[in-house]
């Protein structure tokens, strides 16, 4: 068989049904492989578009996402999904084709340096420079992805080698599943049932570690057993049982104030799978103050790298949860928090007419199916979502966390959908996000996928705005969107229905009609330009200082 | 206060394991001193040794180096090693 062929053929070896790409001349061998096979190529309109369809395909999912580009510009158009997938966490091998090596090096058509370029937003890339090499390389690309903390993996191949014969040795593995094994971190896990034992505050300070080592059962025995209050990050929503009391919701820039108080408070930090990361800590010598910490991650990157941690254990979650499990009297925290929940709670009684859109997002989070899978764009939006939808697992909400990528949500709902044909897929977008990937509702159309799509408008690039009025004096710089298309006829050039909304009253007819239609269906929500997203906590402030504008912050 | 700090690292034999090298030092904020490097004796990777100066902790860009794929291994001159230990 040709290297192509071959490549079609490790596709399937690793149980991959669904790929994401967009052809072009250096990768053409392997287009031809793929006609008629049993991989399913999704024809994305742009390469980014691909590349974030694999996220969404592998977020929803937990399996490894791939997409496919020619050399390059189509190479380089996968670049920012590359980096979304690296600061998240992903799991995605993007297969790109580049020039035969005869001309490599001469600056040929469509030649760019692609490793080069994708070395520092994957966690490697690889240049096949031989047939025989091809096989072991995207297993190796395969396994990579999915080893230790994921991520993406570029493979880029050749014309040539493309083009060239090879023999298919089947993989022979001895199935091996090791259960996770913790024994060699005895004395750490002493010393964190120590610190359990003696904490008064503890807080449970939760990242997307946890369920992508697939621990989330252990984590919420981990909670119930200990009764320690939990908050998550942005990418960690869903993981706390929504029965969970003393779940105080998202912590950071926007989380709640209930969760931010606690944390500023919290004696003992106990930091599952995630990294302190800025708009998590706001000032970094000002988080957590009293807090010991104790920090769990399968990156020993991670570890003392921005946030000392009197204890530290590299490993499993799934067996070091269960290990370390202890617990001490947390009675008065337990009602301290359940009182800073009661007392900071949200208000959705907004005067006026209009839609008030964290209220519009409340009831979408109650109206939607329970198999619902919300991919959101950038943005204030972006924030709402967080704050006013409850999600019951993770892969439930896919949102681009470490990049902040707008553009993200449209191609992450298609690659959530495809990954997840029998669950519903609901898009929030914003009217900025939507327009810079909006090529894929023609992915939409051709494929009829039923993701039902709601664009947020208020004719502003809003959080931008929103900083533009709090920090630079209110000179709205470039943030004017008011010539946005008629979104409803636009999605109608690509023959999906939909409907336009302004007023609160009409919210909840809009919402069935959009879950009962059959088909992709696009929502139009105008709302007020001079809403913003509170709390807030201003750059260089702690995390106690929130900017709490609106009276719904107030009992 | 800067210091300056010596590692040698034994990569895969590809010149890309040395641009990687840079890259990280470069982005972590480690600022170069000194470069040498030579295949190994049985050309099957290269000796690498790095000198970087900073005012940040050593250990984080050695905890960076040790992740990357042709990294085969990693070590932190040993009067310094105490001191990352510390």
């Amino acid at each position: 068989m040709t290297g192509a062929e071959l490549v079609v053929k490790l596709l399937t070896e690793h149980g991959v049904h669904s790929v994401f790409g967009y052809p072009g001349g250096a990768i053409m061998p392997i287009y031809d492989a793929l006609y008629q096979s049993p991989v399913k190529h999704y024809l994305c309109r742009h390469e980014q578009g691909g590349g974030f369809s694999a996220i969404g395909y592998a977020r929803a999912s937990g399996q490894t996402g791939v997409c496919l580009a020619t050399s390059g510009p189509g190479a380089t158009n996968l670049i920012t999904a590359l980096a979304d997938a690296l600061l998240d966490s992903v799991p995605v091998v993007a297969i790109t084709g580049q020039v035969s090596q005869a001309v490599a090096g001469t600056d040929a058509f469509q030649e760019v340096d692609v490793l080069g370029l994708s070395l520092t937003c994957t966690k490697h890339s690889f240049y096949v420079r031989d047939v025989a090499d091809l096989a072991d390389t995207l297993r190796e690309a395969f396994a990579l992805a999915q080893s230790g903390r994921p991520g993406p993996v570029l493979v880029d191949i050749p014309k040539d080698v493309q083009l060239a014969q090879v023999d298919y040795q089947p993989l022979h593995l001895t199935a091996t599943t090791a259960a996770p094994d913790c024994s060699g971190l005895a004395t750490q896990i002493a010393a964190a049932r120590t610190l359990l034992q003696q904490a008064k505050k503890p807080m449970a300070y939760i990242g997307g570690g946890v369920h992508m080592a697939d621990a989330l059962p252990e984590l919420n025995a981990f909670l119930a057993a200990t009764g320690m209050p939990s908050v998550t990050t942005l990418k960690a929503m869903g993981s706390v049982e929504k029965t969970n009391p003393l779940y105080l919701g998202m912590l950071g820039m926007h989380g709640t104030q209930a969760a931010n108080l606690a944390v500023q408070q919290t004696d003992l930090l106990v930091c599952l799978g995630a990294r302190f990361d800025d708009r998590v800590t706001g000032n970094l010598k000002k988080f957590a103050p009293e807090a010991k910490v104790i920090h769990i991650d399968i990156d020993p990157a991670e570890i003392n790298k921005l946030r000392f941690a009197e204890v530290a254990m590299l490993g499993d979650l799934k067996a070091l949860l269960p290990a370390m499990t202890a617990s001490g009297n947390y009675a008065d925290w337990q009602t301290h928090c359940a009182m800073l929940k009661a007392q900071h709670g949200w208000r959705y009684d907004h005067p006026g007419e209009r839609i008030y859109a964290p209220l519009l997002l409340k009831q979408l989070s109650e109206r939607m199916p329970d198999n619902s899978v919300v991919s959101c764009d950038v943005g204030q939006h972006q924030m709402w979502v967080a704050q006013h939808m409850r999600f019951n697992s993770p892969r439930n909400h896919l949102s681009s966390g470490g990049l902040g990528t707008m553009g993200f949500g449209l191609p992450a709902a298609i690659g959530a959908k495809i990954s997840r044909p029998q669950d519903t897929s609901v898009l929030v977008t914003g009217d900025g996000s939507f327009m810079m990937n909006v090529q894929e509702l023609a992915t939409i159309k051709r494929f009829r996928l039923p993701v039902k799509i709601i664009v947020i408008d208020n004719q502003r690039l809003g959080m931008v705005k929103q900083w533009q009025q709090l920090f630079f004096a209110g000179r709205y710089s470039e943030t004017d969107l008011s010539d946005n298309p008629d979104f409803v006829s636009l999605a109608a050039a690509f023959a999906i229905p939909g409907h336009s909304i302004s007023h609160k009253d009409e919210v909840e007819s809009a919402l069935d009609a959009m879950f009962s239609w059959p088909g992709p269906y696009l929502l139009h929500v105008r709302i007020d330009e001079t809403d913003n997203v509170w709390p807030l906590v201003p750059p260089g402030a702690a995390n106690h200082d929130m900017m709490t504008d609106l009276p719904q912050w107030e009992e | 206060m800067s210091a300056q700090h010596t590692l040698t690292i034994q990569t895969r034999h590809e010149a890309v394991a040395v641009e990687r090298l840079l890259q990280v030092t470069r982005y972590r904020g480690f600022t170069l001193a000194g470069l040498e490097l030579k295949p190994l004796a049985d050309v099957s990777g290269l000796l690498i040794t790095l000198s970087v100066v900073s005012d940040k902790p050593i250990s984080l860009l050695v905890n960076q180096l040790n992740k990357l794929y042709d990294v085969l291994n990693l070590e932190l001159h040993q009067a310094e090693a105490g001191a990352l230990r510390a």
